[in-house]
C-alpha cells in the first residue's frame, strides 16, 4: 500500500514557519544550558555550602529559583510553544499566519525572563514555587505568552483540514490555559494575595496546573504527532485518546493538593488530590497504549520519545504511590521530591521535547542535522543523565526522609547519610549539562548551514498514505 | 506497510503523510467498538479500568474527606465519631499558675511566707490539715490574730474566690487547682481539692465577710 500522497514531505508552509519557529527553539536551548550551569551550582553547593557561597546572588536559594525558572519557563516554555505552533501549522494544512506576533511575543517573552532572573538573583524573588519572577515581570510574561499563541490559535480556527488529530487538542489546550492559570495565580498570590495557608494551596495548584494543564500537554502535541508520523501507524487505542485528555484536563490540576500533605491545611484537600492522583492514572494508561509504537525505535526522535514515556509513565506511578499518607511521611519535604519533579520534567517533559525537536528541526531547515556524532553523544548522556540524577535524588531523599523521623538523629548525620548521594547528583547535572551542550552545538551548526549551503533537494522521502487499520 | 529504514540518524523520515494521518485517525474514531459483532477486548478492559479508578477514587474521597470541613485537619480523627473528649487540665499545672499569679507576692516561691507577716505555707496545720477550713479562709479571707506552727501572726489574708469583696476573683476550678497545689508542693502532702468541694462551700456560705480564726477552728 504505499501510493505515494501528493504532497511532499517539505514543502513552502514549513519554510514560511522557519524563522520564527527557529527562534523559539533556539532561545529555549541557550535557557537549556544556562538552567544546567545554575543546577550544577546548586547541586554542589548541596555537599560544600562554601561553594560560591560569598557570591550574594549565587546563594543556594536564589540560585535553585534560577535554575528552575530558567528550565520551566525558558526552557520548556519556549521549545514546547516552538514545537506546539509547528504542530498546529502542520497539521492546519496551511502556512502559519501572524508570526511577525510571535517572533515579537518570542523576544518579549525572553526579555520578561531575563528581567525576572536578575529580579530574582538581587533578592526580589517572590516565595512562591514557580512563581518566584518578581511580579513586575509577571503582566509582561502574560502578554508576551499570548502573542506567541495567537499564531497557533490561527492556524487551529483556519485550518483547511477535515478533522483534528490529539496533537492539535493538547496545543490548543496549552495556549489557551496556561494565561489564566498564570493570571489566577499571580492574582491571588503576588496582586492581591488570598490569607494564610490558602496561599500554598493555591501554589499548590498553580505548581501542579503548570505541569499538568501547561507542560504536559506542550510536549504530548509533539510527541502524538511525531510517533505516528515516524511509524506510518495508526495509535492504537485512538478512541480512548479524548477520555484522556479530559481527564488530564478535568483532574490534573486537582492533584496539586499532595504537595500539602502533613501541611496545616483542610484534610479534604490533600484527599482530593489523591483521589485526583488515582484518577489521573487513566490519563497515563491510555497515553501508554496509544504511544506504544514509540518502542519500535529505529528513528532518533522515537528513541528520545520511547525514554520520555517510560519517565512519564513512573512519575505517574510515583506520584499515585507517594500521595498516600504513610509513604508522604517519609518522602515529603526531603529530596525524594525533587526526584520525582526531576523524573516529571526532565525525564519525561524535556526527553518528549527533544525527540519532536529531533524531528521538527530538519523540516524547518529543510535539511539533515549536521552531526551524527553529538546527535548520539545527547542521547546517551542526557538518557544516562536522567536516570543518575533521579537514581541518587530519590535516594538521598529517602535516606534524608526515614532519618529526619527519628529525633535522636542529628543534622549533622544526616547530612553525612547524604552526602554520598548527593555527589551522585552532581556528577548527573554535570552529565547533563555536557549533553545539552552538545545539542546547542548541534543544533547551532545546523541551523547556520541554513544561510551558507543549498539543501539536497532529495534528502526527504516521500511519505506514504496512513492507513485506519484495526490495532 | 513498511516503516522506513532510518539509515541516518540525521534525520528522521516520515512514513505517513500529514493528511492521511489526520484521515486515517479521523475514521478509527467513528468506528463502533462492536465492528461486525466482535468485541473487542482491550477497549472494553479500559472502560473497567475507568470505571475502577473512578469507584476507588469516590470511595477513598468518601473514606477521608473529613466531612470537607474546614476545621477538620486529621482525617482520621472525625468529630461525633465517639465521646466528646473533654480536656483534662493537670490541676498541679493549673495550680501553680494560680499560684505565681495570686499567691507568690505574700507566702514566697518557697512558700515559707515572711516571718512576722506572712505565715508560711509549708507543714501547716492550716494548708494540710481541714479542708473545710482552708477552702473557707482562701475563698473569703481571714483578719486578725491567727496561730501558725506555734507562731502568732496578725495581718490580713484576701478573698481569693469568686466572692463579694474579693479582688482576685478565682473560679472555684482555680482555687481547687491553687489548694491542690499547695497541699502537695514543698513536701506537703495531704489530698487534693475538688472543684465540687469549693463550689459547695461557696454555695453554702454564700456572700459573707472574711473570716477570723475563731470562726474557723470550728470546722472540722
Ligand atoms: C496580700 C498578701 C497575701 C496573699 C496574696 C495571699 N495570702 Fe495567704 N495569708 C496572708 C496573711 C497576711 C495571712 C495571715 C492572716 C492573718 O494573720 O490573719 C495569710 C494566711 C494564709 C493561710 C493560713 C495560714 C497558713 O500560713 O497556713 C493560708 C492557708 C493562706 N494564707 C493561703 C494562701 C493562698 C493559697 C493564697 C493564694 C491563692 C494566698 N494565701 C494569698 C497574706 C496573703
Amino acid at each position: 500500500m504505499s501510493s505515494p500522497s501528493t504532497t511532499a514531505e517539505v514543502t513552502g508552509a514549513d519554510t514560511v514557519g522557519r524563522w520564527p519557529l527557529l527562534l523559539l527553539l533556539a532561545s529555549g536551548l541557550v535557557w537549556l544550558v544556562l538552567s544546567g550551569v545554575l543546577a550544577l551550582i546548586a547541586s554542589i553547593q548541596l555537599h560544600s555550602p562554601a561553594f560560591l557561597a560569598d557570591c550574594e546572588s549565587l546563594t543556594h536559594g536564589r540560585v535553585t529559583s534560577l535554575a528552575e525558572t530558567t528550565f520551566i519557563y525558558g526552557w520548556a516554555a519556549n521549545t514546547g510553544l516552538g514545537v506546539a505552533l509547528w504542530v498546529l501549522g502542520r497539521l492546519g494544512g496551511a502556512p502559519l499566519r501572524a508570526l511577525n506576533w510571535a517572533v515579537v511575543g518570542t523576544l518579549f517573552w525572553n526579555a520578561g525572563i531575563s528581567l525576572g532572573l536578575v529580579g530574582i538573583a538581587t533578592g526580589d524573588a517572590t516565595s512562591f514555587a514557580l512563581l518566584e519572577m518578581p511580579r513586575y515581570v509577571q503582566p509582561l510574561l502574560v502578554a508576551a505568552y499570548v502573542a506567541i499563541g495567537v499564531s497557533g490559535i490561527l492556524a487551529w480556527s483556519g485550518r483547511r483540514t477535515d478533522g483534528t488529530f490529539a496533537s492539535q487538542w493538547y496545543a490548543v489546550a496549552a495556549l489557551f490555559l496556561f494565561p489564566w492559570l498564570l493570571i489566577a495565580a499571580q492574582t491571588m498570590l503576588l496582586w492581591s494575595p488570598v490569607r494564610g495557608v490558602l496561599q500554598a494551596v493555591v501554589n499548590g495548584w498553580y505548581v501542579q496546573g503548570a505541569f499538568s494543564l501547561w507542560l504536559a500537554p506542550l510536549a504530548l502535541a509533539g510527541v502524538y504527532y511525531v510517533v505516528p508520523k515516524a511509524t506510518g501507524r495508526t495509535l492504537p487505542s485512538y478512541e480512548f485518546a479524548s477520555l484522556s485528555f479530559w481527564t488530564l484536563l478535568f483532574v490534573g490540576s486537582l492533584t496539586g493538593g499532595r504537595h500539602l500533605i502533613g501541611g496545616p491545611v483542610p484534610a479534604w484537600i490533600p484527599t482530593l488530590a489523591n483521589a485526583a492522583c488515582t484518577m489521573l492514572l487513566f490519563h497515563y494508561a491510555v497515553v501508554a497504549l496509544n504511544l506504544r509504537g514509540a518502542f519500535s525505535g529505529g528513528s532518533t526522535a522515537l528513541r528520545f520519545i520511547s525514554f520520555g514515556l517510560v519517565a512519564y509513565l513512573l512519575g505517574a506511578v510515583l506520584d499515585a504511590v507517594t500521595a498516600f499518607r504513610g509513604v508522604a511521611l517519609v518522602t515529603q519535604f526531603t529530596s525524594f521530591a525533587t526526584a520525582q519533579q526531576q523524573l516529571a520534567l526532565y525525564g519525561g517533559i524535556s526527553m518528549f521535547l527533544f525527540g519532536s525537536l529531533y524531528f521538527a528541526v530538519p523540516r524547518l531547515t529543510g535539511r539533515a542535522w549536521a552531526s551524527a556524532a553529538l546527535l548520539r553523544g545527547h542521547l546517551a548522556l542526557a538518557s544516562f543523565g536522567v536516570v543518575l540524577l533521579v537514581v541518587t535524588l530519590a535516594a538521598a531523599g529517602w535516606t534524608q526522609g526515614q532519618d529526619l523521623n527519628h529525633a535522636a538523629t542529628s543534622f549533622a548525620d544526616i547530612a553525612a547519610h547524604t552526602r554520598p548521594w548527593l555527589l551522585g547528583v552532581t556528577a548527573a547535572q554535570g552529565i547533563l549539562l555536557l549533553g545539552n551542550l552538545l545539542l546547542l552545538v548541534n543544533f547551532a551548526i545546523s541551523v547556520s548551514s541554513v544561510c551558507c549551503s543549498a539543501p539536497a533537494e532529495n534528502s526527504f522521502r516521500q511519505p506514504s498514505t496512513m492507513e485506519a487499520h484495526a490495532s | 506497510m513498511s516503516t522506513p529504514s532510518n539509515q541516518d540518524p540525521r534525520l528522521d523520515q516520515a512514513a505517513a503523510s500529514d493528511e492521511s494521518l489526520l484521515a486515517a485517525h479521523e475514521k478509527l474514531l467513528g468506528k463502533q467498538p462492536d465492528e461486525k459483532a466482535r468485541y473487542k477486548l482491550l477497549p472494553l478492559n479500559l472502560l473497567f479500568l475507568f470505571s475502577g479508578l473512578i469507584f476507588f477514587a469516590g470511595t477513598y474521597l468518601n473514606r477521608y474527606s473529613g466531612l470537607f470541613d474546614p476545621k477538620i485537619y486529621n482525617e482520621n480523627e472525625l468529630p461525633g465519631t465517639g465521646a466528646p473528649v473533654a480536656v483534662k487540665v493537670d490541676p498541679l499545672v493549673l495550680g501553680k499558675k494560680q499560684y505565681d499569679a495570686v499567691c507568690i507576692t505574700c507566702h514566697q516561691g518557697t512558700g515559707l511566707g515572711q516571718p512576722g507577716v506572712y505565715p508560711p505555707l509549708v507543714a501547716a496545720d492550716w494548708v494540710i490539715g481541714s479542708e473545710e477550713r482552708l477552702i473557707r479562709l482562701v475563698l473569703y479571707g481571714l483578719n486578725g490574730p491567727i496561730k501558725v506552727n506555734g507562731v502568732d501572726y496578725n495581718g490580713a489574708m484576701p478573698a481569693i474566690g469568686k466572692v463579694a469583696g474579693s479582688g482576685y476573683n478565682l473560679s472555684d476550678e482555680k482555687v481547687a487547682a491553687v489548694l491542690t497545689y499547695v497541699r502537695q508542693q514543698w513536701g506537703n502532702t495531704a489530698g487534693p481539692i475538688t472543684t465540687e468541694q469549693v463550689s459547695a462551700i461557696r454555695a453554702k456560705e454564700g456572700d459573707r465577710k472574711a473570716y477570723v480564726a475563731e470562726e474557723l477552728l470550728k470546722f472540722q
